[in-house]
């Protein structure tokens, strides 16, 4: 019999398991899928042969999904009531948080690399298909910064969903944002800065055009740290404070 | 054994636990007698380390329970049979019960074989269980680490006879082979056929404690909690 406390890797089997084991969390991760695909190869057809453009097209599904996903995740156990089963079996709550933190954010990246890797021959497909040369350039710095931007918007789905433990409500604010974002950026100079430094898609701009410039990093973390870091510390006090019942 | 000394638990309005001592031994059924109400379930979750105390203290097999370093070893817990994701069927509710107790799948077959669900009803999710079947899905849960201590609150909602009948069975041979089993009611034919000790609780307040022949000395078991409880009503009327 083991009774030392459970090893971090099995909670991350467990909670990964929990993406794909309810009719529900299947349509989604298949919703995910289908969606990415279908994106690459409509963009393919519409724009040309150009790698970077059909790969980057999956980013709308990706920024819109993942996020959605990672709340999912995260208020499952509180929209559910599992907690009550979940936090018998592991007490420590942090760790539970943890493991089912980890899955969304290594998929965020999976997800970049699976939509290059669909893109690849739908680019040559397109290519033939038309009768003109593919486009294969590729920035290996805007790649990686689309990937990490596609992690950060992940990450801020965790966050929300984490502070606020209900799911329509983080999915309301992660989408809305923005909408209300390019409203606030319009009023005057003042809504331009608050927009420039607090929102995570705006920061996120010249981390996708690989040309960040020491302003752009200290904006992105602003913004990362008002929408990623502060919820989730928030987030997770109240998660180890919450009564269960 | 299950341990609870001086466990008081406020909630803005309400003492839903006030000042509540006992202890459930090794060995034994202890039937938690209370209506609706009483605080039975706020004991229990105390004791599960999900709700915590105003004072006092809960402690299982001597320590607190986050203290336990994998909990499920020692004390199986049933503290609510319809918190369950509706989508999940039972057989994978069992199966992440395993994984994080590091049992094989086939601790999930013979728990399922145990609690008198069939493979087919294991398969089904479990927004299309009965409360009964979703009770003894808990109760296999509860049982997946075969635990030294059991907490069940209210496993006797939704069963059928039979099902009451099958349960009282298992508490006995669990209790025989030395388990703690601590059983939650607000009816008392629910528990007083297979308690050894009967704690009745109302109003937050522990009204009294022993086995069932001394608590129904004189009046009758029915008769003393009846009266009990209603003055525990008054009292705070
Ligand atoms: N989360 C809570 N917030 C406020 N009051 C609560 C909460 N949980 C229980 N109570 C109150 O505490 C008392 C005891 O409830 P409970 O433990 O559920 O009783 P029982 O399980 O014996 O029916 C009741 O008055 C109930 O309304
Ligand atoms: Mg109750």
């Amino acid at each position: 019999m083991n009774t030392r406390r459970i090893p971090f890797p099995t909670l991350l089997r467990v909670e990964t398991r929990k993406l794909f084991d309810t009719r529900g969390s299947k349509i989604i991760s298949g919703v995910l899928v289908a969606l990415a695909v279908g994106a690459v190869v409509g963009r393919g057809v519409v724009s040309g042969p150009e790698l970077h453009t059909v790969a980057g097209t999956a980013g709308i599904v990706f920024g819109i999904l993942l996020p959605v996903l990672a709340i999912l995740t995260v208020t499952g156990e509180w929209s559910h009531r599992t907690a009550l089963t979940t936090f018998t079996l592991e007490p420590r709550r942090g760790r539970v948080m943890a493991a089912k933190c980890l899955p969304p954010l290594v998929a965020s990246v999976a997800a970049c690399a699976f939509a290059m890797l669909v893109a690849v021959p739908v680019t040559a497909a397109v290519a033939a298909a038309q009768g003109v040369p593919a486009d294969w350039r590729v920035a290996p710095l805007s790649l990686a910064g689309w990937t990490a931007t596609t992690v950060l918007l992940t990450a801020q789905g965790l966050a929300l969903g984490t502070v606020l433990m209900n799911a329509p409500a983080a999915i309301v604010i992660c989408l809305s944002s923005t909408v209300i974002w390019s409203v606030v950026g319009r009023l005057g100079s003042a809504g331009e800065t608050a927009m420039e430094w607090l929102d995570l898609n705006t920061a996120t701009i010249p981390l996708v055009n690989g040309d960040m410039t020491g302003g752009d990093a200290a904006r992105l973390a602003v913004s990362a740290l008002a929408w990623i870091v502060l919820p989730m510390a928030a987030g997770m006090v109240r998660t180890m404070r919450r009564e269960v019942g | 054994m299950i341990e609870f000394q001086r466990l008081s638990k406020r909630y803005s309005d309400v003492k839903a636990l006030d000042d509540v001592s006992f202890t459930v031994p090794a060995g034994s059924v202890t039937g938690f007698l209370g209506p609706n109400g009483a605080g039975k379930s706020t004991a229990m979750r105390i004791l599960a380390g999900l709700s915590r105390p105003t004072s006092g203290s809960a402690t299982v097999l001597g320590r607190p329970y986050a203290g336990l370093e994998r909990p499920g070893y020692e004390v199986g817990t049933l503290l609510d049979a319809s918190a369950q994701h509706p989508g999940r069927s039972g057989r994978e509710v069992l199966t992440l019960g395993a994984m994080m107790l590091g049992l094989p799948r086939s601790r999930v077959d013979d728990v399922l074989e145990l609690v008198g669900l069939t493979g087919k009803e294991g398969r089904r999710a479990v927004g299309g269980y009965s409360l009964g079947m979703r009770q003894r899905l808990g109760i296999g849960h509860a049982l997946l680490g075969r635990p030294r201590a059991l907490v069940l609150d209210e496993p006797a909602n939704g069963l059928d006879p039979q099902g009451i009948h099958w349960m009282r069975g298992l508490l006995r041979d669990l209790a025989d082979s030395g388990c703690a089993v601590l059983l939650s009611s607000h009816l008392l034919h629910e528990v007083e056929q297979v308690a050894d000790r009967i704690v009745m609780i109302g109003r937050g307040r522990l009204l009294a404690q022993g086995t069932p022949a001394e608590l129904g000395q004189g009046r009758g078991l029915e008769q003393t909690f009846l009266e009990l409880t209603a003055a525990a009503d008054r009292s705070l009327a």
